[in-house]
């Protein structure tokens, strides 16, 4: 714990699946010359008190996509998992690296924002929680201060909820728009993020409020889709254009409530 | 500073290897420290399949994978003998479908398919197969044989 508190990235690399930090290692990016390893802390876990939900952070996203409550209580997130990497990745990979590592084009960022996720530290000065859309500041940027970890994720309800994406390729590549959307029963309001925007997913207050407070008419889904293009920060980049992000937003808006309403019944 | 020398079981016998470091990939520690050239680097970053092994039992991209991470873990590889009736029965499904072109990613199929095979057993369907295939990458693009390998493997009507 004394090297996690005092060394750089430099000197010391903490390691949770390592899919991700392997490829900045493999690059040259980062020479780390210790690697610490979290894999005997006892933070595989998985639990479910009522409908709230707690993920240990080392869980692999394997395990998280397995559990049998997950598609009927979470369908976002579990199709967010789903949506990363192969079979194989997701053996290692986890839902805490994920979120440490919070690469721009993430998968679970978005699910987790429209979850209303919230992350439990550990560290030097003791424990604290943060809703995910304060933890993840920016590309690659947490509030992690030296020598603090990631304990677990904490997803407050069960909430109808989808995440779709556009992809050269469907399988194993990175999206170029995510949209993850969400109904809240407590508040009944909408949730709506999206990835492929810079600098990181984010939500998007005015696309969710035209959605209403339950099942949204045509005209409403309608709004919100156009409200999701116009507010949305996408940009150009290798992997699409601004022109095409701002197109495909609002389509893939439009079948993710469509998802929501097949899942079953919402307030009028 | 001394390492103790890595513990490994690699298809299904007992391996101590020395002086690894704890940055190197296990894809490295296969080929390079037990010369077990079967398992193959494609592109070394998660996107291809090619260096996929079995780390107990769980199909793992072993270029992304630290060798000290899996310590006391049993690692199969393509490599492995036919006592493993899965891998066995994988490689034999695969070479009675003609299921290779160049055969650089057929060691990662192999395994992927045997991984899924010991989680989910003959009677997946075949659209999970076809998903739990989506990390590897065949670039001559042979995908018809490879499916209709996994196919023969299925006990459910094709």
């Amino acid at each position: 714990m004394a090297l996690l508190r005092t060394a750089g990235p430099s000197e010391a690399a903490v390691i949770a699946g390592g899919t991700d930090l392997l490829l900045d290692v493999a690059d040259g990016r980062l020479a780390p010359s210790r690697v610490i390893s979290l894999r005997r802390l006892p933070w595989r876990t998985l639990d479910w008190n009522g409908t709230q939900l707690t993920v240990g952070s080392t869980l692999p996203l394997r395990a998280l996509e397995q559990d049998p409550e997950l598609p009927r209580r979470l369908p976002g997130l579990y199709q967010a998992v789903r949506a990363v990497g192969g079979v194989a990745l997701r053996h290692r990979a986890t839902l805490g690296g994920n979120l440490v590592r919070s690469a721009p084009a993430s998968d679970l960022v978005p699910v987790l924002l429209s979850l209303d996720a919230e992350v439990d530290l550990i560290g030097p000065g003791g424990v604290r929680r943060l809703p995910v859309d304060r933890f993840v500041r920016a590309s690659r940027k947490v509030d992690l201060a030296p020598g603090e970890l990631v304990r677990s994720v904490r997803f407050p309800e069960a909430r109808p909820s989808a995440y779709l994406w556009q992809r050269v390729r469907p399988a194993n590549d990175i999206s170029q728009v995510a949209v993850a959307l969400a109904f809240s029963p407590a508040e009944h309001a909408w949730r709506v993020a999206v990835g492929g925007v810079s600098p990181r997913p984010a939500l998007l207050p005015e696309a969710a409020h035209a959605l209403g407070s339950g099942s949204p008419s045509a005209e409403s889904v309608a709004r919100a889709a156009r409200r999701a293009g116009e507010q949305a920060g996408f940009v150009t980049d290798r992997r699409a254009s601004v022109e095409y992000r701002r197109h495909l937003v609002g389509t893939l808006l439009t079948r993710a409530v469509a998802g929501i309403l097949s899942q079953g019944e919402l307030p009028p | 500073m001394t390492v103790e020398p890595l513990r490994l079981t690699v298809n299904g016998r007992p391996a101590l290897v020395p002086d690894v470091p704890g940055n190197e990939r296990l894809l490295d520690t296969l080929r390079w420290r037990l010369g077990m050239k079967g398992t193959k680097e494609g592109c070394r970053t998660g996107d291809c399949g090619a260096c996929t092994v079995l780390v107990d039992g769980e199909s793992t991209l072993s270029c992304l994978t630290l060798a000290r991470e899996v310590e006391g873990s049993s690692v199969t590889t393509v490599e492995v003998g036919d006592e493993d009736e899965v891998v066995a029965r994988v490689r034999a499904a695969f070479s009675a479908a003609g299921a290779l072109q160049c055969g650089y990613c057929t060691p990662g199929f192999v395994m992927a398919v045997a991984g899924l095979l010991r989680e989910r057993g003959t009677s997946a369907r075949r659209e999970e197969i076809l998903e739990a295939l989506g990390g590897n990458l065949c670039r001559c693009t042979g995908y018809v044989a490879i499916v209709r390998a996994v196919d023969a493997l299925r006990a459910e009507p094709k």
